[in-house]
């Protein structure tokens, strides 16, 4: 039988206990697969740290199970959650370190090499009016959480480490940010700057 | 002005204009983005139009790197396996 012929939520649920365990072994594999093919090349992923990013995501798709929907297939669903657990993991050791006090200000890692200067961006009177609102903005208009979440994204930080240093989950801390981005986007809209003006300024 | 904020680089100005211009009041959030992204890739592998809920995985991934590079692992996968 082949992967696409095996009805794997119902092999996966078998009360056989010898089928449940084969279909258990053959979705293992199928994980193990895809990850090294995802993972190959970069250094820091050795053989023992694919088998734990199969085992754990094996687990975490069992556990899971009754959220299939079987809108795509489930070894595709099954890779998706697979690949959050393993990159979850790579981008929380990378990121391990960094502290809240640097997220917030003055840390000299943040330190940024060119400051922002409104000429620095283009003459263009309407571009400098956009930047200066914008940044008004975010001065006044965000909380100290969304402002620093913000600036963690820009940072290019991890969502699950700035929702961790945030106190908040996850999907807390998505909605903090997407009311964030509403409020700077009202606040251009009441300016009467434009999702035209936008684009045509930034060359979006 | 807050030197977090005095400090924001040209690039990083630019990366919030780009997320506010990406930004629409009904969004999924990463979980969401998850439960439907399997659905969105399969469509993209064979160059099929998605749906309206589909399309919100795309607008999540454009304004989410972390989605995004999930995605294109799964993407690498199920490009492997063809
Ligand atoms: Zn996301």
């Amino acid at each position: 039988m082949t992967q696409n012929e095996i009805n794997w939520p119902a092999a996966l649920r078998a009360t056989d206990s010898g089928e449940q365990a084969a279909a258990v072994r053959a979705l293992h594999d199928v994980l193990h697969t895809g990850l090294r093919i995802a993972l190959t090349g970069r250094s820091e992923v050795s053989e023992a740290h694919l088998e734990d990013f199969a085992q754990e995501s094996l687990l975490r798709v069992l556990d899971r199970l009754d959220q299939f929907q079987g809108r795509s297939k489930f070894t595709t669903w099954a890779q998706a959650i697979a690949l959050n657990v393993a990159f979850t993991e790579l981008r929380r050791k990378r990121w391990q370190d960094v502290s809240l006090d640097a997220l917030m200000a003055d840390g000299e890692q943040m330190t940024e090499p060119t400051m922002i200067a409104d000429d620095a961006l283009g003459a263009e009177e309407d571009r400098t009016r956009l930047v200066a609102t914008l940044r008004h903005a975010i001065e006044n208009d965000l909380t100290p959480k969304q402002r620093a979440a913000m600036l963690g994204e820009l940072r290019e930080m991890p969502f699950d480490q700035i929702v961790e240093l945030l106190g908040t989950s996850r999907s807390a801390g998505y909605k903090m940010l997407h009311d964030a981005r509403r409020a700077l986007k009202q606040r251009l809209h009441a300016a009467g700057i434009t999702g035209a003006d936008i684009q045509n300024a930034f060359n979006l | 002005m807050r030197p977090e904020v005095q400090r924001l680089t040209r690039e990083q100005v630019g990366g919030i204009v780009k997320m506010l211009s990406l930004t629409t009041d009904r969004e999924f959030n990463c979980g969401e983005c998850l439960q439907h992204v399997s659905e969105f890739a399969e469509c993209q592998l064979v160059s099929q139009p998605v749906g309206e809920v589909i399309a919100k995985v795309e607008q999540h991934l454009a304004l989410c790197p972390e989605c995004r590079e999930e995605y294109e692992a799964l993407m690498k996968i199920l490009k492997a396996g063809q």
